[in-house]
């Protein structure tokens, strides 16, 4: 072994790379070279210093951020072409082949529909005289989705039929958050609506009327109930420019000590300790704090509500 | 420690292997059948993991929270490809890894560090650090953050490759052998790689050691 090889093989020999031959050998000449001693102590002092940076931690507010936007991005997918194809073509399993039988048989069906239909639509006879394109009783059909049919019952008398059928209709509402029926339909988006990514949108629309008496109600319902908790914190995040009251307080209260999520319970805390002086809060937060400073059992929250009780005693003094 | 031979996620319990490789496998194949649920379950698994690799290999939230989305898109389109024999995680870790590594190689020549989050109840960088010391002397809390600065700064001087590797290496604590293999390349060319990172590391941060 000469030296200049044995730069290399020290940071090996730090990092256990080194195979036992390797390492007796490396350690006989260590022995005998004190300019291989202090280079092997500069690389040790380099992965001390290294030693020193603390490594990154996700907070727990990047990790539901990050799992909020997979889950809307997964959703989006899961609509997707992509998606189709790949549930039909699972069904056919791993072999290759087969799969590859299955996409040329889709592709030529597809063909075969269009080339067979297509000429069809082209001949389809004229009404005859007298009579009307839509003579039916009922809802106008413009733009009008169907969704299901639960009946259809001809009449043989009157060569009529009749259709009892689901249908659904894209309606879009303009107007200012001003008008009460847009903040009815909000609300009520906030209060029930299945999609999360749409309620936590909601709420940013909301926002600007967060001390109206009904968004008010919404917003801390939001906050107290909702099974997400990237719309629970968006809530929180709005409650905290309302104007506070008893029930603003108690709701960040409840989050802070209960809620499931470590993200919530910090954004809780942080909007608490902001308001805690000028609200007179003091005497109830601090045991709170303290509690949760020594049994919540998150590290983080726990580390945090630790940093809240010192700064809310200094603000005391 | 991890050997080349188990490229297990680190932090995943030892106990009932068995029944939690069996319960994974039932997961995974649900999820190739298009069970939504049980694939947020198997995400639920090891997002964690995924999000502390992507944080410290990029060392911002923003991209961290990009490549995590995209490490788990990859994972929902090519599920069906993937083989129940294989380790699950092992598989996971190599997507983790060529996400991280375009990213890098993509963002080589930017000569700006990433915007730190902050504002508006976003935590910052610094206050991400996990910090288990309550009573932190402020000093060396500010040299932390110098040293912290300055290796980032040397961090985004390595070629792409060799970041990958120091961090595998020395973050990670991955066998050369494993982290060539993971890289697409040699276990000679890792070591190569982690060297001349080491050498680079020590001449930009010669002042601080």
């Amino acid at each position: 072994m000469n030296c200049d090889d044995l730069e290399k093989t020290s940071s090996l020999y730090l990092y256990d790379e080194l195979g036992a031959n390797e390492r007796a050998a490396f350690e006989a000449h260590l022995v005998a070279c004190a300019a291989c001693r202090t280079r092997l102590e500069e690389t040790r002092r380099l992965h001390r210093l290294l030693g020193q940076c603390p490594q990154p931690e996700p907070t727990p507010e990047l990790l539901v951020r990050c799992r909020q936007a997979l889950d809307d991005a997964l959703d989006h997918e899961q609509l997707g072409w992509r998606s189709l194809l790949r549930g039909w073509l699972w069904q056919f399993g791993p072999m290759p082949a087969t799969r590859a039988v299955a996409v040329l048989t889709l592709v030529l069906f597809g063909f075969m529909l269009g080339w067979t239909l297509h000429p069809r639509a082209r001949s389809l006879p004229p009404l005859a005289p007298g009579a009307t394109a839509s003579s039916f009783m009922g809802p106008d059909l413009g733009d009008v989705r169907i969704r299901h049919i639960s009946e259809v019952a001809p009449d043989p008398q009157s060569g009529g039929v009749r259709i009892t059928l689901d249908a659904e209709r894209r309606v879009t509402l303009e107007g200012s958050l001003d008008d009460p029926r847009i903040r009815q339909v909000l609300v009520d988006t906030v209060r029930g609506y299945d999609n999360p990514g749409i309620r936590r949108d909601t709420l940013d629309a909301l926002r600007m009327h967060r001390d109206n008496p009904s968004v008010r109600a919404a917003l801390l319902y939001a906050l107290r109930h909702d099974t997400n908790p990237g719309v629970r914190l968006e809530a929180l995040k709005t409650a905290r420019g309302m104007q506070w009251g008893a029930d603003v307080r108690q709701a960040l209260l409840d989050a802070l000590e209960h809620d499931a999520n470590p993200g919530v319970r910090v954004a809780a805390m942080d909007a608490l300790v902001e308001h805690a002086q000028e609200e007179g809060m003091n005497e109830t937060l601090m045991p709170v704090l303290e509690r949760l400073a020594a049994s919540d059992q998150n590290r983080y929250v726990r580390l945090r509500c630790q940093a809240a009780v010192w700064k809310l005693a200094e603000n005391e003094r | 420690m991890v050997d080349g031979a188990c490229l297990e996620l680190p932090g995943k319990h030892e106990t009932s292997r068995e029944g939690e490789a069996e319960g994974e496998r039932a997961l995974i194949r649900r999820a190739q059948r298009g069970d939504r649920s049980a694939f947020d379950a198997l995400v639920r698994l090891y997002d964690q993991e995924v999000l502390r690799l992507t944080l410290r290999m990029l060392r911002s939230e923003e991209e961290a929270q990009d490549l995590y989305q995209e490490v788990f898109l990859k994972v929902y389109r090519s599920l069906g490809r993937f083989r129940l024999e294989a380790r699950f995680s092992t598989w996971l870790y190599r997507v983790v890894t060529n996400v991280c590594f375009d990213h890098l190689r993509r963002q080589k020549g930017r000569s700006e560090l990433p915007a730190r989050a902050g504002g508006d109840g976003e935590l910052g960088y610094a206050e991400a650090l996990a910090d288990d010391r309550p009573g932190l002397n402020p000093e060396q809390a500010l040299r932390a953050q110098e040293i912290s600065h300055r290796l980032e700064v040397a961090l985004r001087q390595l070629s792409p490759r060799e970041r990958m590797v120091f961090e595998l290496k020395h973050c990670q604590g991955l066998k050369l052998r494993a982290i060539g293999e993971l890289c697409g390349t040699s276990e000679e060319a890792a070591k190569n790689s982690l060297f001349r990172a080491v050498q680079k590391l020590r001449e930009d941060l010669s002042d601080l050691v």
